[in-house]
């Protein structure tokens, strides 16, 4: 990543070393960017909750051959079980299974803040962290019942 | 959806509508809500499930409302979503069009299909193709 670079002290008082001479000969402090931002867990929910409905996109591609395997018959269901049972197809089905707990809990925190609640530093960030990390032990937790009472098996 | 931005008292005309898809997004998002543990826990009962026990599923006029309902909202919702990543991500108008345009064709037939299929299994009807040309 390339740095602009700095010119210190060209502005009369600067004592942050900040100021630049910009390309179209201004004087201007250097905008806060990408030298001074600080990763946070609200920035990964934001991003995560659009990743999360761009897989649910393609999920739903296989949740609808799912009702087509069935409005085809018997047999099609069959060789749809046969698929979704095998390794790849569990995985398939674990995925949309994290889609579906992300999608809830990301909702959930992106409809709490847009209501204007859970908007401060602390509350934002349990939202968060809740809708990021979350989804994936809810999944495991959802296929360990499944696998338990025998109606998923290998 | 003409070209040029329209203009009512100063105020772009998009500036104004704008506040209705947030709207939008934010009730199709609150009501899916519900509807997503709701499917979570029809996921949980059908999963691996035989084909009659599905059918019986199907035949409850309840969760055949439910499922369409869901999907309408769903790929209603998804629809809008990805409106918004198209226009943060994508700067080229034309190309930003043309997507937005394959996106929704694409979203609408999946909900087509998703109905077609939901009213067939809920009916009891015959497997198909039959009922198409034959």
């Amino acid at each position: 990543m390339t740095q602009p670079n700095p010119t210190p002290g060209v502005a009369s008082g600067d004592r942050t070393g900040r100021f630049v001479r910009q390309p179209n000969g201004h004087v201007t402090p250097l905008s806060p960017h990408m030298g001074i931002w600080r990763w946070h867990v609200t920035m990964a929910a934001s991003i995560l909750f659009r990743a999360t409905l761009i897989a649910a996109s393609v999920g739903l591609v296989f949740v609808v051959a799912w009702l087509g395997a069935l409005a085809f018959g018997p047999e099609t269901y069959e060789t749809a079980l046969a698929l979704a049972g095998s390794p790849l197809g569990l995985f398939v089905g674990f995925g949309l299974t994290v889609i579906l707990f992300s999608f809830i809990l990301n909702g959930a925190r992106h409809t709490i803040n847009d209501t204007g609640n859970g908007l401060t530093i602390k509350s934002a960030t349990a939202l968060s962290n809740i809708a990021v990390w979350a989804p994936v032990p809810l999944a495991i937790l959802f296929w360990v019942v499944l696998f338990a009472v025998g109606r998923v098996s290998l | 959806m003409s070209g040029a931005a329209k203009f009512k008292n100063k105020v772009k005309i998009s500036e104004r509508h704008g506040g209705g898809e947030w709207l939008a997004e934010r009730v199709l998002l609150t009501a899916l809500l519900p509807l997503g543990l709701w499917v979570a826990s029809t996921g949980f009962t059908l999963a691996g499930a035989a084909y009659d026990a599905v059918l019986d599923w199907f035949a409850k006029p309840l969760n055949a409302v439910l499922l369409s309902v869901t999907a309408v909202l769903l790929f209603g919702y998804l629809s809008l979503a990805w409106k918004v990543i198209l226009e943060d991500y994508v700067p080229q108008i034309g190309a930003r069009k043309a997507l937005t345009g394959l996106v929704n064709l694409v979203f609408f037939v999946l909900a087509a299909a998703s109905l077609f299929f939901i009213v067939r299994l809920a009916l009891g009807s015959a497997p198909l193709p039959a009922g198409i040309g034959a």
